[in-house]
């Protein structure tokens, strides 16, 4: 699969600042690919994506987007990326359709008419399509000044794909909004990637919002700490759990203690065995103790993403 | 989620005619120029308070000041002193108001709106040039409470000599905006720039000749009234507000071609400076 982003010995050190922000980070994203760029907060992650997008000067590395070299030619890359910043960056003097219709005269879509009528006709099922997808209808032409946080969201989503950019960088897209509004952007967004295969750079705090990526990459201190799948990061770092319990629980700990296992007690009053097999069945076809209660727990993200920051060194080994 | 399969085709391609020709580039920047002058003055026309402020500045100068100054102390000079020092407040309300408009850009960096700005594909010429122009336009709101005092006032101009300084206005604001963007070069700190507007506004007010004759200024206010760009555009406007009458000689300080020469020169070295400056520490934080 081609390479959309290939960021190599990346390094970003602020003036006056005693320790690099971002240090000798290497990773590439495919094309088509989510993915997550995850860290704590002051880890680099927007250091990183202000350099991607050209508005930060690097100290040293080399990075490509979609085929350019960001040194050379800063400007066919702008024209590649679409973005979502941690901070909203709409004019909030102008309406939301005054909004995009800056933006796609500065990314050179469609010539700029003063006035919505005078726009071209192509320009304006768009929008009213787009419009309707995400669920603003007419408040589109509404005064920003009246937009909830996750309207204008949904806005800057809108917004940022009105040139169709082949990434589109996401910083932190849904702080702030609350459980509808994000279920609803992140409808939008499968959508957007179903019909273009839009290369999606993400960065978030909401562990569940990575879940899905094709891939995760996480920065810490500056330095990339991992960089796996999900699956291979949580296998990796955590052991899966079964919460077992039988009528005969005395029997059921010997068993499982026979086997190499070694059972805990689970807060909610039934036995708990970690394994590492590739499968839950592989220990399951092993009991004999007639089971009562059987559930498979699987670790999520975050619960990986959390004790990889505890203990970095045991996900570099 | 598993990757999907692009379906990307390269910006060139995918935007056709805006690809990467040198024309067309230039075309690009063009259209943004445009878009962002007219978001500047959406946003004047969006804001009726800024509007009444932009009347109210020339009115208050030149109905106090200029009343009390030309009813006690114009005897001695060999012109009209109103329709002098209006000439002047053209300049030097179109100086203001591009100079404000265009540091608003740090406000804005502050709020975040400039990185939908300067991460779209286009030069940071066309941005800052888009701004100096939409704020240029924006300014030209005082020109209403000009004329109105020219009216209130009864002053003696006749609508020909009027329309020929107002003609003018574009260069007079494309002059003071670059002053604007070479502020914002050197510091983009909000505070520092809201304290270094009035001050680059305010001194060369009074040390042009906006308000008061500086025909005669000697040592430091003489050579300061000369380093100051606005000295230079005021007395370009009053070459061809007097141009052809009687008062010419007495009113205007140097001939029109060398004012002109020298508010273009402070325009470019200015607006291509200021830029550099502007978006070199933008980027290397």
């Amino acid at each position: 699969m081609d390479t959309m982003i290939a960021v190599e010995h990346l390094t970003k050190r602020y003036k006056k600042a005693a320790t690099p922000a971002v240090d000798d980070v290497s990773f590439e994203v495919a094309a088509g690919e989510l993915f997550a760029f995850l860290g704590p907060n002051g880890a680099g992650k927007t250091t990183t994506i202000s350099i991607l997008t050209t508005t930060l000067a690097k100290t040293s590395g080399t990075i490509t987007i979609a085929g350019h070299d960001l040194d050379r030619d800063p400007t066919a890359v702008r024209r590649e990326i679409g973005i979502i910043f941690q901070k909203p960056s709409i004019d909030s003097h102008l309406s939301g359709e005054e909004n995009i219709r800056l933006h796609v005269a500065l990314y050179g879509v469609y010539g700029y008419r003063p006035l919505y009528r005078l726009m071209p006709a192509e320009y304006r099922r768009r929008i009213e399509h787009l419009a309707e997808v995400v669920g603003l209808g007419d408040d589109l032409f509404r005064p920003l000044k009246t937009f909830s946080g996750g309207m204008s969201r949904k806005l800057e989503i809108v917004r940022s794909l009105m040139h169709r950019p082949a990434v589109l960088f996401l910083d932190e897209p849904t702080s702030g909004l609350d459980p509808i509004s994000r279920r609803g952007l992140w409808d939008y967004l499968r959508e957007v990637r179903n019909e273009d295969g839009t290369t999606v750079f993400l960065t978030t705090h909401y562990l569940d919002e990575a879940e899905g990526a094709d891939r995760v990459c996480v920065i810490d201190h500056g330095k990339v700490a991992v960089d796996a799948t999900p699956e291979e990061l949580k296998n990796r770092l955590l052991e899966r759990t079964l919460v077992l319990d039988a009528a005969d629980r005395g029997a059921l700990r010997s068993e499982l203690v026979a086997l190499g296992l070694a059972p805990q007690d689970d807060p909610g009053g039934e036995l708990r065995v970690d394994y590492r097999t590739p499968t839950a069945q592989d220990v399951i076809s092993r009991i004999q103790t007639p089971l009562t209660v059987l559930r498979i727990r699987e670790p999520s993200l975050e619960e990986a993403y959390i004790q990889l920051l505890r203990d970095p060194e045991e996900a570099v080994a | 989620m598993t990757t999907r399969p692009s379906t990307y085709e390269p910006a060139q391609r995918r935007l056709g005619a805006v690809g990467g020709t040198r024309r067309a580039s230039m075309g690009r920047d063009l259209n943004a120029v445009f878009a962002i002058a007219w978001r500047e003055i959406l946003r004047a026309v969006k804001s009726p308070l800024s509007i009444a402020f932009t009347v109210i500045f020339p009115i208050l100068f030149i109905g106090i000041l200029g009343g009390s100054i030309s009813q006690n102390l114009s005897g001695a000079l060999p012109y009209a002193y109103l329709p002098f020092m209006l000439i002047g407040m053209v300049a030097n309300s179109m100086y203001q108001g591009t100079i404000t408009g265009v540091t608003n850009l740090v406000e804005e960096r502050d709020n975040d709106f400039t990185a939908e700005l300067f991460v779209a594909p286009i030069s940071r010429y066309a941005v800052l040039l888009g701004k100096l122009i939409g704020s240029g336009v924006a300014a030209m709101f005082s020109l209403i409470g000009i004329v109105a005092m020219i009216i209130v006032m009864q002053i003696p101009m006749n609508a020909g000599d009027l329309l020929r300084v107002i003609a003018l206005t574009p260069v007079l604001a494309l002059a003071g905006g670059a002053l604007g963007v070479f502020l914002i070069g050197l510091t983009q700190e909000p505070r520092t720039v809201a304290v270094a507007v009035p001050l680059l506004i305010f001194p060369q007010m009074f040390l042009s000749g906006a308000l008061i004759p500086v025909s005669a200024s000697s040592g430091i206010l003489g050579a300061l009234s000369k380093i100051i760009p606005m000295t230079y555009s005021i007395d370009l406007a009053r070459n061809i507000y007097y141009w052809g009458k009687p008062e010419y000689a007495a009113a205007v300080l140097h001939p029109p071609m060398l004012d002109l020469a020298i508010t273009v020169g402070f325009f470019l070295v200015f607006t291509i400076v200021g830029t550099i400056l502007f978006v070199r520490a933008d980027r290397n934080r």
